[in-house]
Parts: structure tokens; C-alpha cells; sequence
């Protein structure tokens, strides 16, 4: 009904779904207090694609990535990750998912404190009690200007070393989709630039499905796509977005 | 901000349940000694009123020193005579001569009718007048009269079934005697004294059975109405002559109360260094829990002096917690503590020490000191961590760091190795070099705070080590290893704990295996027998001497060598000594004589070992006064030095006969039988038991036989001790919970972080788990190996009294490892299972 401009992932026709939102709303809390952070959403992200979500604080657009990343249950609705349905998972099977299927990078709190970068970059392939691919593991960290930072712990790094370590670490274990909450923003915009440069790199040379969650215009304008969420809903897309663009939308959703 | 910090307390729940019971523990323990310790004094003075009760005044030899005998105390017997002129003292209504002595009842069968946990089996002469009997009561039949009528206490009869009008037969120090029993006699209410037999007689079989004809141990005497006993005493000692005082009544109560308190005073220090133990340990746990909720507290903390709280502010605030911990945990503690006292009165029953029962005495003492010393061992423990807290800038907090990681100060473990070096070197020196043994506990004490020091510098390396073989358990492994290692300090102190308790309980553990092991080597080395007449329970006083003679008369027995054994002053100083027969000693025993001769002791000597020889420069033929309670001073000349510690482990010993001449006819401990050549053991083993049936004192081993009895005594003692010591154990374990537990709330983004990243509920948990027993394991192994150096220590200490093999009970060592590693398990389940359910949304979304 409100969702009048929501746009699906079928508009845009033949490409396949790398993750798809069917009908999610998310509600926190009961009663009075109840808190609809996610109304009937609609979303298909494609394959090979570098997406960006925007909107401004509070829209929801967190709370669409965990439910797509599965890293919480929607109220009602369905997600797919590829061909699986992550709503009928249980925790086990939902945690095995996000340790091979998906790769993580959250805005701060991205390392083991008590690990050395490289020892980070490996940890859920560890988890899961595999060797990783050396090769590409090297690949990712000379990408990232990594190579001379692999034995220093978190604590030794500076915050946009930190989050290519999260970077590459998202990466190492060739995941379906690479899901990054606002991954620039505690960063300096050097440092930034820096982080963004790579993951755009990541889509166009390695083919990664990317999804980042940002209220910054200029960082949405490194993605494909942007998908506006405003109040619960997503409101709109644009495509090819340039950061004015992006700033003209953004300032026409907020009047 | 005292509603604040009350607030605060009560905001985490398991870490309050956690460190209240750390300390409870201790304090109950505290606080149901001294309620044990108040309600044994009130039994026993009740006792001892309930058997004077009508006696206003005692006549009695005086003593130079009066030595405790079970509840009699053996003086100097009096002669009868003096029983005439206390008669004619002004304001005596009555007085009577008075015995008591060792008389062991038989059932109607000639089975001995034995005490639990050895208290005495007495005999006594039953007072004419019955004022004079006190609350010493007939409850049926008859007073006993003439020579062979004996009345006993109500509960020997009913539980053995003897009954009025039967014959029983009594044992004594000297001859068997039969009685005819005509009478049962109950205590005020009661049907024994204590826990103890009682065998009644009239006055002169008394002094037939008990003492010696016309002497008695002291004369009771009941006042004319309107004479006060203290003023009847002074009239009597008017009258008495030199050697001979009259006391009160009262006095002698309070003297046989105190003497029998003095007994068991090694309960209430035994008890003492359990609740020690015990609050130590949970010191430890305070301790760690202030420093990491202060730690997790720590911007909360800077926040408070960035907007200008004080220093002292910030402390005070803290101290108070810890002042309502202590309080909370002290009072929980002290109501604990009656259910410990009754536990520890179970207990002590269990291995045999039984006490007179009454209701539990909780005297103000044991309330205010059970709360004082809870909540001071609390705020003590937490003043350090409360200090360190404060004294960080306020900036320096505000940052985001890894809490309370980092490694302990150079100068922490440079302390920690001086004082286990001095600990070492006054070890070794006490050991070895002849130093003085009062060094030796405190060494030991140094080492043990020693090593307490250094265990924060070695947690890591080893908890990197126990932790390899994790490393094939794959990440959760991996990372538990990295967990236990990232704070040493944390991980230490937790472990500490545990290492205390396991050090204690291995030590002791270790010991007793020593002492077993020796017990063979002290029977081949130190004695030559085939078989052995002993005690027919092991804690009875010993048997008659008629024992000796009977086994003697056994066809096949070549020799039998007596032992006896006693207490008195040597050269000044209270010591145990020996009793042995110089004709038959060389039989038996391989004393080692390297000087004069065991055949010469005659009346008047003494041999001596070689220890106490050297420290006191005695030489052969030197002179030492001896003083007895019984008898006074005697001169005792060198006639002998002997080496061979082992069977006999005193100083002194001289003859049986100087030992009956001084101290009056005694029992005898032990006789060590040698057979006739050719004769066979077994057929010579069934033949004196045969011929011990009239004697159900005393029973005869072979060697293996003596053996498991002596090392079944040492291994119930050692489970006394080790079930006191599993509390200091169990407070460890609640240590390890609260570590976990405060971690586990301190790694909430990790853990979050973790399960984000594809970490499976159960490797979370398993990984929680895996710490715990890195943790349990540097505990247990750090105790372990310390307390096996202890145990040595302590077994070595001992050479001289007999411990000459050192034995580890591997087994036994590596079992406690292994349930600490499966107490770690089992201390982990509830940390871990909240650690498993930690939101994984946590480590994303940030505060
Ligand atoms: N755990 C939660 N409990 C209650 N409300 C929540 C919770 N998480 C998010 N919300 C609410 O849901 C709405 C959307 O939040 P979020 O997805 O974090 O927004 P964004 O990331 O766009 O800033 C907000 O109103 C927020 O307050
Ligand atoms: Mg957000």
C-alpha cells in the first residue's frame, strides 16, 4: 500500500538473485512500544553487483542487512540467500551458512583482539576446520597493502588497517555475498576512499557480490546500485548513482 | 552513591551468589569450629559437674605438676589414714575415699564391651553417702558390696544385655576379675558419662581393683549445711598433714574440664587451619572478582573522576561494596556454620572421635568474630584491586583497551623468586644442615607464597603448553588456549586457588603413602617378630599385662616382647616415653644400642636416643631427672644410646618396672612375639588367640595383618583430612565459575563477533569449556607438583621419627588431575551455556 515507489529485483529482469527479501517486516518490542523497523520489504540483489543501501539513521537499513545476511529472524516474510531459504534454517544451519556462504564487514569490532591480522583474515575458514586457499589469501592481502601488517594484532593497527583486515578477511573464504554495515563509518575519508577503492575493485575484477549499508553519499557512489529505505520501506533505486545525485535524493527524502 | 553501589551489586546476581558462598564457606566452616569447639567445653563441664555434684570439697596429694589421663588426672595416691582426720574437720558432714581406674567391661559371653572412637572405659568407686554420688544415679538393682559385686552404666547393659543378677568379667590393669553385676547406674538423666563405660564399686574392692589397698586417688567430702565449700576446704587444709590439700568441689570440675578441653584443643587448631584454608582460598576469588569488575567498571570509574569524584571518593564507594559483601557473605557464613558443626560432630563420630553430646552452643564470640574475620578477609582482598583501579588517569581509562591484560611487573617476579629461593634455601638448610626445624614452616609457607607469586609469570607459558593437545580440537581449542593465556594475571589467580587446595591434599597425600611405605621398612628394620599382640580396637589405652604372661605360656612361642608407653617430665621438659621389659627387649627389638646397654636399665635407668643425646650433650652415665604426676622426681642414669627410631619412636625409655614403680601399674601397648624354632606361625597365631579368649583386650596379628590395620588408621586420617581440605577445593571451583562468568560478560562482542562469523553454538561452547580446563589443569598441575615437594619436605623432616621410605601415589596424583580437568568441565557448563546464547547482534551493533 505505502510502498508505492518499491521497486523488485525482477524490473530488472534475467540476472540471477544472489539474496532476495520477500515481504520482511521486522518488530521490536510489543504492545505500545512496538517498533516497526522493516514494513513488507521487498529486495533482490544481484549477483556480481556492488549494492549499496541507503537512508537516513533509524530507516532500517541495518536491520535489512542482518536479516539478510541472517544474522536475525524477520517478524514475518521470507529471505533467500542463492536458492536457500534462510527463514526455515535453524541456528546451526544459519551459522554454517554465514561461516561459508557469506562474509562480514561491521562498521567497528571486526577482530579478534587476542588474533594477529592474518590469523583474523582465516578465522572462519578456521572455524570451520579448513586450510585456506594460500594463494588467493595472498592475493586479497597484497590487494589490500596488507602484507607488511599480517603479524600485528588489531590493537596495533590503525582503524582503516583494521577494516581492510575485515576486508580481506570477508573475502578469504570465497563467499557468496559480502555483507558490510557502514564499513567507512569510523574511518578518516583517505582511509575510506582506500577501503571503498578495494571492494569496488572486489565486484568489477573478482566478480564479488557486495551489499553495503551507508548513510554517505559518496561512499554509495562507488556501488552499481543504491536501494533508498526510508521509514521501513524501501523508497526507491537508482542506478550508476554519482555522490551529488545521491545527495539530491537524499536531501528530497528528508524535506 | 551508596544506593549506587547497592544497585550494582545486586544487578549481577550469579556474581554475587558466587562470591557471598567464596566466602561463606570459609566463615561457616570459621564459625562451626568455634560452635563446636563452645559446645564440646559446655559437655564436658557438664559432664564433670554431673559426677561431682554433691562433693563440696576433695582432698587430694599435691602434685608438682598434674598431667591429664582421659578424664582423670593422676596425682600421688593418698594415704587412708588422712580419711580419719578429715572426718573430724570442723563442718564435714561425711567424706569418703575415692578410686578410679581402667576396668573393661565384658558381655555375659567375655566379649569386651569396646567405646566408640576410644573414649575411656572406666572404673570407679561408688560413694556410701548418696549425697557424695552427685547425679551418679542407681537406676536399678542395687549399690555394689563386697568384693565380687559390680554395678555398670545403664547403656553398656541394655546395648550388651547384661542383665541383674548375671556374672560378667571386668579386665583391670592387674588381674581379671568375675562380678556378679547388681545395678545399673545413669548420669542425671543419662545412661553413660560421655560416651564412656563405667564400673562401680564399693570403696575397698575399689582400692583392690583400681588403685592399691590402703591408699586412695583422693577423698571426697560433703559439708555440714550453712559451710560453704571454700570455706570447708580452708578448715580441712588446717587439719591435713604436708603433701595433702583440699579443694573445692568446683575447682576440680573446672580442672578436669580444662584438662580434657586442653586434650581436644588439636580439634578445634585442626578445624582452625581448614576454615584458614578455606578463607585464603576465597580470598583469592574476591580478589580476581574486584578486579574484573572494576575492570569492566573501569570507564565507568574514569567517567566518575573525569566529572570529579576524588580519588577517595571512587575507593570509598568500592570499599563499601566490598564491606557489604563481606557482611552479607559473613552472616550467610555464620548460619552455615551450625550446620558445619553438626557435620564436623558426624564426621569426627565417622573416623572415631566421638564427643558428648548437648545442644549447639552459639556464644556472641562466634558471631562477632565470624563477621569480623569474613568481611575483613573481604575488604582486604579487595583493597588491591580497588587501589589499582583508582589510580589510573582518567584519560587513560576513557580509552578503548583491552581490560586488565598485560603481564606482571619484573619486580613482582623478582619478589616472587627471593622468597622462594629463602623458602628453598630454609628448607633445604632444616633438612640437611642441622638447622633448626622451627624454620621449616615457615620455609614451606615461603615457598608456597612464593610460588603464588610467580604463578601470574608462568601462566602463560603454561597454559600455552597444556594447550597444544587443544590445538587439534581445531578453533574452539585454539582459542580457548589463547583465552587462558591472554590475561596471566586473571588466569593465575583463578588457578591459584585451585593449586592451594591441590598442593594441601597432594602434600598430605604424599605423606601418607611415605608413612605407609615406612611402616614395612620400620617393622623389617627396627623389630624382629613373628607375631604381634595388640589393642583389639586401635584406640583403646592398651592391655593388661596379663596378656603378656598368658601369650607367653602359648607352646611354640619362644620370646614375647612388652612395650609400654606413658608421659612425663624429663630433664624439665613433658615428654612421651617407653616401657619396655630389659630381660626381653633384645628379643623383639632392634633398638640399635650404640652405647651401654637395654639390659642394664634396671629400676633407675634410662636410654635415650642418640637425637636427643646430641642436642643435649647427655652422655653415658650422665643423670637426668625424671618427674611422674604419680610419684614425683626420680634421677634416671644413662645406661644406654640408642639409634634405631622406628617401633619405639621416643626419646626415653626406661623399664616397665621403673615405669610401675613411678607411675603406678600400667597397660601395655604391644608384645612382639617370637616363635620357637620350627614352629609353625599360623597354628601358633590360632593357638594364642585360643588363649586370649579370656582376654578380649588384646588380639594377635600376623605381620601382613598388623599391617593393614596400621595403614587402614593412617588412610582414615588421610580422608579426614582430605575431606576438609576438598572444601578449600570446592571454593576454587566456585572461583573458576565466577572467572568464566565475568569473562564470558567481558567478551560479549567477541563472542558475538565469533558466532557472527560462522562460530556453531556447540564450538562456543566447547571453547569456554577448554579454557576452564586449561585453567583447572595449571592448578592442578602447579599443586600438584607442589605439593608432591611438600609431601617430600615433610616425609624427610620426619626421618628421624621413622620415615625413612618416600613414596609418590602416582595414582592417586594423577587422579586428582584428572578430576580437576573434569571440575573444570563441570564449573564451565554454566558459563558456557551463557556464552552460547550471547546475541550475535551484540558484537554488530555498535554502543
Ligand atoms: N534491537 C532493537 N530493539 C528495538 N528497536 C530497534 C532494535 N534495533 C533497531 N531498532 C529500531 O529499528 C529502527 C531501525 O533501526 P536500524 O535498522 O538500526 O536503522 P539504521 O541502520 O537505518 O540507522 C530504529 O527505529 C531503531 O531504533
Ligand atoms: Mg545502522
Amino acid at each position: 500500500m505505502s510502498a508505492t515507489i518499491s521497486m523488485t529485483g525482477s524490473s530488472t529482469a534475467p540476472v540471477t538473485a544472489a539474496a532476495r527479501a520477500e515481504g520482511v517486516s521486522k518488530f521490536y518490542g510489543t504492545g505500545d512500544a512496538t517498533i516497526a523497523a522493516l514494513k513488507d520489504v521487498y529486495v533482490s540483489l544481484e549477483a556480481g553487483m556492488f549494492t549499496a543501501i541507503m537512508g537516513p539513521s533509524g530507516s532500517g537499513k541495518s536491520t535489512l542487512l542482518h536479516m539478510l545476511a541472517g544474522l536475525d529472524r524477520p517478524t514475518s516474510g521470507e529471505v533467500f540467500l542463492g536458492d536457500t531459504q534462510l527463514t526455515s534454517l535453524n541456528d546451526k544451519a544459519l551459522t554454517l551458512l554465514r561461516r561459508d556462504q557469506i562474509g562480514f564487514i561491521f562498521q567497528s569490532f571486526n577482530l579478534l583482539p587476542t588474533m594477529s591480522a592474518a590469523e583474523n583474515i582465516v578465522l572462519p575458514i578456521r572455524i570451520a576446520g579448513r586450510k585456506p586457499d594460500e594463494v588467493w589469501v595472498k592475493s586479497i592481502v597484497d590487494k589490500l597493502g596488507l602484507a607488511d601488517r599480517l603479524t600485528h594484532r588489531p590493537t596495533e593497527l590503525s582503524g582503516g588497517q583494521q577494516q581492510r583486515v575485515a576486508a580481506a578477511r570477508a573475502l578469504a573464504s570465497r563467499p557468496q555475498i559480502v555483507f558490510a554495515d557502514e564499513p567507512t563509518g569510523a574511518l578518516d575519508s583517505a582511509a575510506g576512499t582506500e577501503l571503498l577503492g578495494f571492494l569496488r575493485k572486489a565486484v568489477k575484477e573478482l566478480g564479488q557480490t557486495v551489499v553495503m549499508v551507508t548513510h554517505d553519499p559518496t561512499a554509495a557512489s562507488y556501488a552499481d546500485r543504491v536501494l533508498f529505505l526510508a521509514d521501513g520501506h524501501v523508497v526507491d533505486e537508482m542506478f550508476e548513482p554519482t555522490a551529488d545525485a545521491v545527495l539530491d535524493f537524499m536531501k528530497h527524502l528528508g524535506a | 552513591m551508596f544506593t549506587a553501589t547497592l544497585r550494582g551489586m545486586l544487578a549481577h546476581k550469579v556474581r554475587l551468589v558466587l562470591t557471598v558462598a567464596s566466602i561463606a564457606l570459609g566463615v561457616a566452616f570459621l564459625a562451626g569450629t568455634l560452635v563446636l569447639t563452645d559446645t564440646m567445653r559446655l559437655a564436658f563441664d557438664q559432664l564433670f559437674g554431673k559426677v561431682s555434684a554433691g562433693t563440696d570439697a576433695v582432698v587430694r596429694a599435691e602434685a608438682a605438676y598434674s598431667q591429664s589421663e582421659g578424664i582423670s588426672t593422676s596425682r600421688a595416691p593418698i594415704p587412708a589414714g588422712v580419711l580419719t582426720q578429715v572426718r573430724k574437720a570442723d563442718g564435714v558432714r561425711t567424706a569418703e575415699g575415692s578410686v578410679s581406674g581402667y576396668a573393661l567391661l565384658t558381655d555375659n559371653a567375655g566379649r569386651a564391651v569396646l567405646t566408640s572412637g576410644g573414649a575411656p572405659t572406666m572404673g570407679y568407686s561408688l560413694p556410701a553417702d548418696p549425697a557424695l554420688r552427685g547425679d551418679v544415679k542407681l537406676l536399678t538393682g542395687a549399690a555394689p558390696s563386697g568384693a565380687h559385686q559390680v554395678a555398670i552404666d545403664a547403656t553398656s547393659a541394655e546395648e550388651h544385655h547384661i542383665a541383674l543378677g548375671s556374672t560378667i568379667k571386668v579386665l583391670f590393669n592387674g588381674p581379671t576379675q568375675i562380678f556378679t553385676v547388681v545395678g545399673t547406674v545413669g548420669f542425671g538423666g543419662e545412661k553413660n558419662l560421655g560416651g564412656t563405660t563405667g564400673a562401680y564399686f564399693d570403696s575397698a574392692t575399689a582400692q583392690q581393683v583400681l588403685g592399691a589397698p590402703g591408699v586412695f586417688d583422693s577423698i571426697s567430702v560433703s559439708a555440714e549445711p550453712g559451710v560453704a565449700p571454700a570455706e570447708l576446704a580452708q578448715r580441712i587444709n588446717a587439719v591435713l598433714p604436708d603433701g595433702a590439700e583440699a579443694v573445692t568441689g568446683a575447682t576440680v570440675v573446672k580442672e578436669s574440664a580444662d584438662a580434657v578441653n586442653e586434650d581436644l584443643k588439636f580439634v578445634t587448631v585442626l578445624f582452625m587451619i581448614f576454615a584458614g584454608i578455606a578463607l585464603f582460598v576465597g580470598s583469592f576469588i574476591i580478589w580476581n572478582t574486584f578486579t574484573m569488575t572494576i575492570t569492566q567498571r573501569s570507564r565507568e570509574i574514569a567517567l566518575l573522576r573525569a566529572i570529579g569524584a576524588t580519588r577517595r571518593q571512587v575507593n570509598r564507594s568500592l570499599i563499601v561494596e566490598a564491606l557489604l559483601l563481606g557482611l552479607l557473605a559473613s552472616g550467610v557464613g555464620l548460619g552455615l556454620g551450625l550446620l558445619v558443626a553438626k557435620g564436623l560432630n558426624l564426621l569426627m563420630d565417622a573416623v572415631g572421635f566421638s564427643l558428648p553430646s548437648t545442644s549447639m552452643q552459639v556464644e556472641p564470640r562466634t558471631i562477632v568474630v565470624s563477621l569480623l574475620v569474613g568481611t575483613l578477609v573481604t575488604v582486604v582482598a579487595a583493597l588491591v584491586p580497588a587501589y589499582r583501579a583508582t589510580k589510573v588517569l582518567p584519560v587513560e581509562a576513557l580509552r578503548d583497551a583491552v581490560p586488565g591484560a598485560g603481564n606482571p611487573t619484573k619486580k613482582r617476579i623478582i619478589a616472587g623468586a627471593v622468597v622462594t629461593s629463602f623458602g628453598l634455601a630454609g628448607l633445604f638448610s632444616t633438612l640437611y644442615a642441622d638447622l633448626s626445624m622451627k624454620l621449616f614452616g615457615p620455609s614451606l609457607l615461603a615457598i608456597i607464597v612464593g610460588v603464588l607469586m610467580l604463578l601470574p609469570a608462568a601462566a602463560r607459558p603454561l597454559a600455552s603448553l597444556i594447550g597444544i593437545p587443544l590445538r587439534l580440537r581445531g578453533m574452539p581449542g585454539e582459542l580457548a588456549r589463547q583465552n587462558a593465556m591472554r590475561n596471566p594475571r586473571r588466569t593465575s589467580s583463578t588457578a591459584a586457588a585451585l593449586m592451594v587446595g591441590l598442593t594441601l591434599v597432594v602434600s598430605m597425600g604424599v605423606f601418607a603413602s611415605s608413612l605407609k611405605a615406612s611402616f614395612g621398612d620400620v617393622i623389617g628394620d627396627s623389630i624382629n617378630a613373628d607375631l604381634f599382640v595388640t589393642t583389639s580396637s586401635a584406640q583403646a589405652p592398651g592391655f593388661s599385662p596379663e596378656v603378656i604372661k598368658v601369650v607367653k605360656g602359648v607352646s611354640g612361642v619362644s620370646s614375647v616382647t612388652a612395650s609400654g608407653w606413658g608421659e612425663a617430665r624429663f630433664d624439665g621438659a613433658d615428654s612421651s616415653y617407653s616401657a619396655v621389659d630389659p630381660a626381653t627387649a633384645a628379643d623383639g627389638l632392634n633398638l640399635g644400642v650404640s652405647a651401654g646397654s637395654v639390659a642394664a636399665l634396671g629400676t633407675s635407668g634410662v636410654v635415650v636416643a642418640q637425637s636427643a643425646a646430641t642436642s643435649h650433650g647427655w652422655k653415658l652415665g650422665d643423670v637426668i631427672q625424671s618427674e611422674f604426676a604419680a610419684t614425683g622426681k626420680h634421677d634416671l642414669r644413662i645406661v644406654g644410646i640408642y639409634n634405631g627410631k622406628g617401633w619405639i619412636g621416643d626419646d626415653f625409655i626406661i623399664s616397665i618396672a621403673a615405669q610401675t614403680a613411678a607411675a603406678g601399674q600400667q597397660l601395655t601397648s604391644s608384645g612382639l612375639v617370637r616363635l620357637a624354632p620350627g614352629a609353625d606361625r599360623s597354628t601358633v597365631q590360632q593357638a594364642i588367640t585360643a588363649a586370649l579368649a579370656d582376654h578380649p583386650d588384646a588380639k594377635v596379628l600376623d605381620r601382613k595383618g598388623f599391617e593393614k590395620e596400621a595403614s587402614g588408621f593412617i588412610d582414615k586420617l588421610l580422608t579426614f583430612v582430605t575431606v576438609m581440605l576438598l572444601l578449600a577445593v570446592l571454593i576454587a571451583l566456585l572461583g573458576i565459575v565466577n572467572t568464566l562468568v565475568l569473562s564470558v560478560f567481558e567478551r560479549t562482542r567477541e563472542l558475538g563477533l565469533l558466532r557472527a562469523v560462522g562460530m556453531t553454538r556447540n564450538q562456543v561452547r566447547a571453547m569456554v569449556r577448554w579454557e576452564a580446563v586449561v585453567i583447572s589443569l595449571i592448578g592442578a598441575l602447579a599443586g600438584a607438583a607442589l605439593g608432591i615437594g611438600l609431601g617430600l619436605a615433610l616425609s624427610q623432616a620426619l626421618a628421624d621419627e621413622g620415615i625413612k621410605a618416600i613414596s609418590i601415589p602416582g595414582v592417586q596424583v594423577t587422579l586428582y588431575v584428572v578430576l580437576a580437568a573434569v571440575a573444570g568441565v563441570l564449573a564451565a557448563i554454566g558459563p558456557a551455556r551463557s556464552a552460547a546464547k550471547v546475541d550475535v547482534l551484540k558484537a554488530v551493533v555498535a554502543d
